[in-house]
């Protein structure tokens, strides 16, 4: 089969369907405040949002793959871009650019242009520490998971802390290769 | 009439998650079609260390004097594959729609456990649709 | 370092002006999350009625902003008073912005005269979820029917609003019904406000000229005229 050519994030945004990102907004609201009143302590909260956009991610990456017709990315700085380029497009609707590439090219930076999760959000004084958004973080290290890529996503800068931008971290810890059921010495 | 005679889906453990027989030939009992899933999961993982291409992913396509089985495998691992009468057209456009029907109404449901058998009321309606909308195609040319 | 992105800052998120609303995410991006929050919540419970709660409290809390924002945004810092209004709002309005469409049908309920239905052949939220056989009759509506209930509460009409498979004849799939049953206070306070709009009327006939002519309709009970 010719391989088809990878789909723009704008496209493919523009052919899915939509709901009001008001909706989007509210109910990740109503679940921030579910674990807050649930777990109480806000370094808890952060790490299920993580846990809950982690289970989101490996999900997720199925729809991504099959609607955006990307097929096996050559490096991890090709990953970074389509994950940019067309994967906050292609669900959130917004753009995001990469910078801030280390030498070796195993760690980058994601800009958000724009974050439909914030719309009404300030943070209380008790919930300083929180990152709102770490469910975005969960989604990218999941998704970047079942595509035997172990990264470590971080919040660099975040708008709802005083920051001027969303900024994520992305570091690629390892690149589990291909598994076999069978190895050469079996 | 059945061009399609069985639809697969196997988790990237090479479990079988999901088997449904269209049509009177080729049936299989449970075991049958489990054994079938796990020695396709194999053969298909030997078969990308064997060619000779370099970065193969696979088999695609199996031609048999009686069957066709066409086989799509996503990156994450999960194959999906049709056995089908011999000469079958449309197969990979076939798989591709079952794909996004599993995106859709397996992985969005909240009530799946990933790699899991797949248990989906509306995944099971709309694949039988989009079966039937594909043998109509067939019987329409 | 590369500077911020397109987003202004606000030192207070009261300076950001309101947004109009328009924006959109994919509705997978919602699905996802949204199978989320049950799975989430299929944790924290040991059966099904506390999951139904669960549910319906977030919706609550979704439900209660929406009305201040719609209130605020599409009615000019005005609400609905009555019982037919707020639910004509709920119906169309809070429909239209949160799910993109108006809701199939409003009906009263024939059995109660405090109960009103609001249905939906497919509901955004059930779009596609599977519901186990050992699950029963448990409906992920439960959502919705909390914003409903956060709508209802925060405008001044306490109900309990509950969400249920219908099934339909010549359908695969049931419909979702949202039934609302208004507290006893709402429909006192519904007839109370009848009896005055009445009384308005009558007043506004009797300072009008003579030639102007009015049909005046009872619909089931007869007013006691003779105080006016």
């Amino acid at each position: 089969m010719a391989p088809v050519a990878p789909r723009s994030g704008d496209a493919i945004f523009a052919s899915v369907e939509h709901v009001n990102a008001e909706l989007f907004t509210l109910t990740y609201g109503a679940i921030v405040r579910q674990l807050l009143t649930d777990l109480e302590e806000v370094e808890e909260v952060n790490k299920q949002l993580d846990q809950m956009g982690y289970n989101i991610g490996v999900r997720l990456i199925d729809e991504f793959l099959a609607k955006s017709n990307v097929s096996r990315c050559v490096d991890f700085k090709e990953t970074a871009d389509v994950i940019a380029k067309i994967g906050f497009k292609m669900f959130l609707g917004v753009g995001a650019s990469v910078t801030n590439w280390d030498a070796d090219g195993t760690c980058c930076s994601i800009v958000l242009e724009d974050n439909p999760l914030v719309d009404f959000v300030e943070l209380p004084d008790t919930c300083q520490g929180l990152y709102y958004c770490n469910i975005l973080s969960g989604v990218v290290r999941g998704a970047l998971e079942m595509v035997s890529m172990k990264t470590e996503v971080t919040w660099v800068r975040d708008m709802l802390r005083g920051d001027d931008a969303f900024e994520l971290q992305v570091k690629l810890l390892k690149q589990v290769p291909e598994e076999y059921p069978y190895k050469d010495d079996e | 009439m059945a061009a399609i005679y069985s639809l697969y889906i196997i988790n990237k453990s090479g479990g079988l998650i999901f088997y449904k027989d269209y049509g009177s030939a080729g049936r299989m009992d449970t075991n049958d079609s489990l054994r079938v899933a796990s020695l396709w999961h194999s053969m298909h993982a030997i078969s990308q260390q064997l060619s000779p291409t370099v970065g193969c992913l696979g088999i695609e396509l199996l031609e048999a004097d009686t069957f066709d089985l066409h086989c799509f495998q996503s990156l994450t691992g999960t194959k999906l594959f049709v056995v089908c009468e011999p000469g079958t057209q449309h197969m990979e456009g076939l798989l591709k729609v079952i794909y996004e029907l599993y995106t859709d109404y397996v992985l969005k449901n909240p009530f799946y456990e990933m790699e899991m058998p797949i248990r989906c009321e509306l995944f099971d309606i709309n694949l039988s649709q989009a079966i039937q909308k594909d043998r109509v195609a067939l019987l329409g040319r | 370092m590369i500077g911020a992105g397109k987003i202004k800052q606000y030192s207070n998120v009261l300076d950001k002006p309101l947004s109009k609303g328009k924006q959109e995410v994919s509705s997978s991006a919602f699905a996802f999350l949204f199978s989320e929050l049950v799975q989430y919540n299929q944790t924290q419970v040991d059966n099904i009625a506390e999951l139904e709660r669960r549910l319906e409290d977030a919706g609550y809390a979704v439900g209660a902003r929406v009305l201040e924002l719609l209130c605020h945004r599409d009615k000019g810092n005005r609400r609905e008073t009555r019982l037919l209004g707020i639910l004509s709002f709920v119906h169309s309005t809070v429909w239209k912005v949160l799910f993109g469409k108006v809701a199939d049908s409003l009906e009263k309920g024939t059995e109660h005269e405090d109960e009103y239905m609001i249905s939906e052949k497919e509901l955004l939220v059930n779009r596609f979820i599977s519901i186990p056989k050992d699950m029963g009759t448990f409906n992920c509506g439960a959502f919705v029917a909390g914003i409903v209930r956060g709508v209802l509460d925060g405008a001044g009409f306490p109900a309990v609003v509950t969400a249920h498979f219908v099934p339909m004849e010549g359908q695969h799939r049931p419909r979702t019904t949202i039934l609302i049953k208004f507290g006893e206070e709402v429909l006192r306070r519904e007839a109370r406000l009848e009896h005055g709009n009445f009384n308005d009327l009558v007043k506004a006939i009797i300072a009008t000229p003579a030639d102007v002519k009015y049909t005046i309709s009872f619909l089931h009970s007869a007013y006691d005229l003779s105080h006016e």
